[in-house]
C-alpha cells in the first residue's frame, strides 16, 4: 500500500457497478446524466470486455450491477450481457426508456434471468411526455412495454424525473405507476449535473411546488402502504443537507462507461484534473482500490471546513463534489447545497430567480453536440460573475 | 345421451358385496357422475370461459363452501362417539380456521376477491342462483334426515376430488391470466385435506354398510350427492353460457366488484397473518455473499443484509409453508416456543412485504 491510501487495508468493497453499455438513446431528455460529450458506438466495449469486466466485479463483491446507458437495449448483446450476470449471481437491473428495440428483447431478457427493470416516465400526459423526451410516440410504447414487464412477473420500478415541466403531474405519476403495476416509483427531482446542468433554467421549479409534490408523495406513501413504495429524492438546491454522492465518494459504486473509463459516479468526468482508469489497462479490483480518481475524494482526509469538523462529515460525505466544483468552483468545497455552505443562500436564492423566469427552450441531448452550459458561473467569491 | 340411473338386477342388489366391491361400485359411481364430467367445468378448466363465467362460478361455489360446516357440524351432531367426533370436527376447522382470516372459506373468499368481486357482496350470497340455494340446502337437509352412514357416505365425492383440482389449478393458471397461483389457494389445501377425509369416510362405509340394503343405501347416497354437485353447474351453465337464462335477481355481470385498483392491491399485498404462505417474488433472492460472508436479500435497488435469524427465516420461505409451518419448525429446530417464534417473524415478513419484496 502506498501512502496515498492509507484506508486500503479496510476499504470496503463496491456493492453496486453501474454500467453504461452504450451512450445511444432514442430519446433526448434535457436533464439527461450522461456526460455533454457523449460516446460514439465505435469506441465502445465489446462484448467479452463487459463479460470480464463482470466477472471482476463479482469477484470483488459487487452484488447489484444497473445496466444501463443511454438505452441499455439499444446494443445488440444486452442478452448475453444480462444472462452473464445472472451466471455470476448478480443481481441485474435494466434501466431502461422501454422504446425503440426495448420492447422486443424482453422476453429474451425474462429468459436469461433478468431481475428488475426500471422504466422511465418523463410525463404523465403523453403530449407532455414526448415533448420533455424528444421523442413522438414514445409514450404508447412505454406503457405497452410496462405491461409486459408486468405480466412476465418481472418486478417494475417507474423512473420520474421531476423538474418544472412535470412536477405537476406528481399525482398522475403516482396513478400511473398503480395502474401499470409498479411495485416501487421513484419520484427524483433533477439533480442538476450533466445535461440537466446546462438546462437548469429550463428545469427549476419554484420551492411552492417542490414543497407541493413533497406533500403529494407523503399522502401517497401512507394510502399505497403496502402496494407501492415511492422514493423521493427532494432537489438538492432547496434542501438543508445534501445528498451523500453515490453513498459516499468510492465508498459503493463503480460506474463504468461505454469506452471503459471507471468513474466514481457518473458526473465525475466534470471535474478536471482528475485521473480516470481505464478496464482495459487495470483490473476493476485494481481501479477501486489505487485509481486516482477513487482515492481523491474517499474518506474524509481531503475535506475543508465546515465539512471536517462537522458531525455529518460520515454521514453525507460532503455532499456532491461535482456540485462543489460546479458552484464553488473547488471540487474538495463544501457542496452548496448544504445549509452549512457559505455559498448556501445564494444556491437558494438562483434557484429562485430562475424558477421565476420565463423557462428557456431545452437544449436537447444529442451526440456530437458542442453543447457550451449556459448558466455555469459559479457562485464563489472570487469567480467572476 | 344421458346414462340412465343405474339400477342393478335384483338378485344383484340383494348380494352383500365384499368391502372391496363395496368401494370399487362407489368410486364407479363418482367415475360416471362426479361433476368433472361436467361440460361448465371441462369449459372452466379449459380456458373456455370469459372472465364473468369465471366469476359466476366463484360466486356461487361460494354458497356450497359457507355451507359445508353447517352439513358437517349437522353430521358431528349425530355422532355419538367421541372418537367419530374427534375426526369429524377437524373438517369444519379446515373449513372455519382457528381465527378470522383463516380456513377454507376464507380461502375461497380470497379467490372470489382476485377475480375482482367484493368481499361482502358475495358474503350476502344475495346474487347467487336459486338452484344453487336449493341444492346445498337439499344437501344439509339431507345428512339431518338421513342415516349416519347415509350422512357419511354422501362426503365420499372427496375420493374424486384431488383430480379434479389438479385438473382445474393447472388449467386456469395456463388459460386465465386473471388467475393468479394466490387466488386458487384454496386448492392447494384441499389436495392434502380431501383424501385424508375420504379414507376416514370411505373406512368408515366399509365397515359400517354391513347389508346389502345398507350398501344401497351408501351408494344412493353419493349419487344424491354427486347430482347436489351436478345441479348447480347445471344451473350455473343455464344462466351464463347457454342459452343464458339468467333468473331475475341472480348476478348479472359488472355487479358486487370492486374497482380495479383495489384489485391489484388483494394480489399478493397487506398483511401477513399465520396461515398465508409466503413466497419471494421474482426479482428478490436470498444469496450469499461470498466477499463479506454474510448473507443478503437482493431486491429492487436495495440490499437487505440478514442476520441469523432472518436468515433461517427466509431459507424456509418457498412458497409452499405458511408461517406458522415456518413457526412450527424452527421451534422444532431452536427448541422455542413457536407461538413466540411466530409473533416475531409475522413481524419481520410483515415488514418486507411492506416494501414490497415478499408476496403472499
Amino acid at each position: 500500500m502506498n501512502a496515498i491510501t492509507p484506508n486500503v487495508p479496510t476499504l470496503p468493497a463496491p456493492v453496486g457497478l453501474l454500467a453504461e453499455l452504450t451512450h445511444r438513446c432514442p430519446l433526448r431528455c434535457p436533464y439527461c446524466s450522461n456526460p455533454l460529450e457523449l460516446d460514439r458506438r465505435s469506441g465502445e466495449l465489446d462484448t467479452a470486455t463487459w463479460q470480464r469486466v463482470l466477472t471482476e466485479a463479482a469477484g470483488l463483491g459487487v452484488l447489484h450491477v444497473h445496466l444501463s446507458g443511454g438505452e441499455p437495449t439499444a446494443r445488440n448483446d444486452i442478452v448475453e450481457i444480462t444472462q452473464t450476470c445472472a451466471k455470476l449471481g448478480l443481481y441485474s437491473n435494466l434501466i431502461t426508456s422501454g422504446v425503440g428495440g426495448a420492447l422486443a428483447k424482453l422476453d429474451a431478457l425474462y429468459d436469461v434471468g433478468l431481475d428488475h427493470v426500471q422504466l422511465s416516465v418523463q410525463g404523465v400526459d403523453a403530449a407532455n411526455a414526448e415533448k420533455i423526451g424528444g421523442l413522438k410516440n414514445a409514450q404508447p410504447q412505454k406503457f405497452a412495454f410496462a405491461e409486459r414487464v408486468t405480466h412476465l412477473g418481472l418486478p417494475l420500478t417507474l423512473n420520474s424525473v421531476i423538474h418544472r415541466g412535470n412536477i405537476h403531474e406528481v399525482e398522475g405519476f403516482i396513478d400511473l405507476a398503480v395502474k401499470l403495476g409498479a411495485k416501487r416509483l421513484e419520484v427524483a427531482h433533477t439533480q442538476y449535473y450533466g445535461w440537466a446542468y446546462v438546462n437548469r433554467a429550463a428545469l427549476m421549479p419554484n420551492k411552492a411546488e417542490v414543497d407541493r409534490s413533497i406533500r403529494i408523495v407523503e399522502a401517497a406513501r401512507e394510502r399505497l402502504k403496502g402496494q407501492l413504495v415511492i422514493d423521493l429524492v427532494v432537489p438538492d438546491y432547496y434542501a438543508k443537507y445534501p445528498k451523500a454522492c453515490a453513498g459516499g465518494w468510492g465508498r459503493k459504486l463503480m460506474n463504468v462507461t461505454p469506452q471503459g473509463k471507471v468513474l466514481p459516479c457518473h458526473a465525475a468526468e466534470t471535474i478536471p484534473n482528475l485521473e480516470f482508469w481505464y478496464v482495459s489497462d487495470h483490473s476493476l479490483g485494481d481501479i477501486w482500490a489505487h485509481s486516482p480518481a477513487f482515492t481523491a475524494y474517499r474518506g474524509t482526509d481531503w475535506m475543508q471546513e465546515p465539512c471536517r469538523s462537522c458531525d455529518r462529515r460520515e454521514k453525507d460525505w460532503g455532499g456532491c463534489r461535482c456540485q462543489a466544483l460546479a458552484l464553488a468552483g473547488d471540487a474538495a468545497a463544501t457542496d452548496p447545497a448544504c445549509s452549512l455552505s457559505p455559498l448556501h443562500a445564494k444556491v437558494r436564492d438562483l434557484a429562485v430567480e430562475e424558477a421565476a423566469e420565463t423557462p428557456p427552450d431545452y437544449v436537447y441531448r444529442t451526440i456530437g453536440s458542442n453543447v457550451q452550459p449556459n448558466v455555469r458561473t459559479p457562485l464563489n467569491e472570487e469567480a467572476p460573475l | 345421451m344421458t346414462a340412465p340411473f343405474p339400477t342393478p338386477k335384483t338378485d344383484e342388489a340383494q348380494r352383500l358385496l365384499s368391502p372391496e366391491e363395496l368401494e370399487a361400485a362407489l368410486r364407479d359411481i363418482g367415475a360416471r357422475r362426479y361433476h368433472n364430467l361436467h361440460p361448465f367445468h371441462r369449459l372452466l378448466h379449459d380456458g373456455k370461459l370469459n372472465k364473468d363465467q369465471v366469476r359466476a362460478w366463484a360466486l356461487n361455489r361460494y354458497y356450497y363452501q359457507a355451507m359445508i360446516p353447517v352439513k358437517d357440524a349437522a353430521v358431528l351432531a349425530r355422532m355419538t362417539d367421541a372418537s367419530l367426533r374427534r375426526v369429524w370436527r377437524q373438517r369444519i376447522v379446515d373449513h372455519d380456521g382457528d381465527a378470522p382470516g383463516d380456513g377454507g372459506i376464507e380461502r375461497w373468499l380470497k379467490l372470489a376477491e382476485g377475480v375482482g368481486f367484493a368481499r361482502d357482496y358475495v358474503e350476502s350470497t344475495q346474487g347467487i342462483l336459486s338452484a344453487t340455494r336449493f341444492s346445498v340446502d337439499a344437501y344439509v337437509h339431507f345428512v339431518k334426515e338421513r342415516s349416519l352412514l347415509e350422512a357419511i357416505a354422501s362426503s365420499l365425492t372427496e375420493m374424486f376430488s384431488p383430480t379434479i383440482i389438479s385438473e382445474r389449478v393447472a388449467g386456469m393458471l395456463k388459460n386465465y391470466d386473471f388467475i393468479t397461483k394466490d387466488t386458487l389457494a384454496y386448492f392447494d389445501k384441499r389436495l392434502t385435506q380431501a383424501p385424508r377425509d375420504a379414507d376416514f369416510a370411505i373406512a368408515y362405509v366399509k365397515e359400517h354398510a354391513t347389508t346389502p340394503a345398507l350398501q344401497r343405501q351408501a351408494m344412493d347416497a353419493l349419487t344424491f350427492k354427486c347430482n347436489v354437485l351436478w345441479t348447480q353447474l347445471d344451473a350455473l351453465y343455464f344462466a351464463y353460457v347457454a342459452p343464458g337464462m339468467i333468473p331475475p335477481d341472480a348476478w348479472t355481470p359488472g355487479a358486487g366488484l370492486v374497482p380495479e385498483r383495489a384489485i391489484s392491491q388483494a394480489a399478493g399485498t397487506g398483511t401477513v397473518t399465520a396461515h398465508d404462505v409466503p413466497r419471494l417474488p421474482r426479482g428478490v433472492r436470498l444469496r450469499h455473499d461470498a466477499v463479506r460472508d454474510q448473507y443478503v436479500l437482493l431486491a429492487p435497488e436495495r440490499t437487505f443484509d440478514l442476520d441469523a435469524n432472518a436468515v433461517a427465516v427466509l431459507e424456509l420461505v418457498d412458497g409452499q409453508r405458511s408461517v406458522r409451518d415456518i413457526a412450527t419448525l424452527l421451534g422444532e429446530k431452536f427448541t422455542a416456543d413457536p407461538a413466540v417464534i411466530e409473533a416475531d417473524i409475522l413481524v419481520m415478513l410483515n415488514d418486507l412485504a411492506t416494501k414490497r419484496v415478499l408476496e403472499r
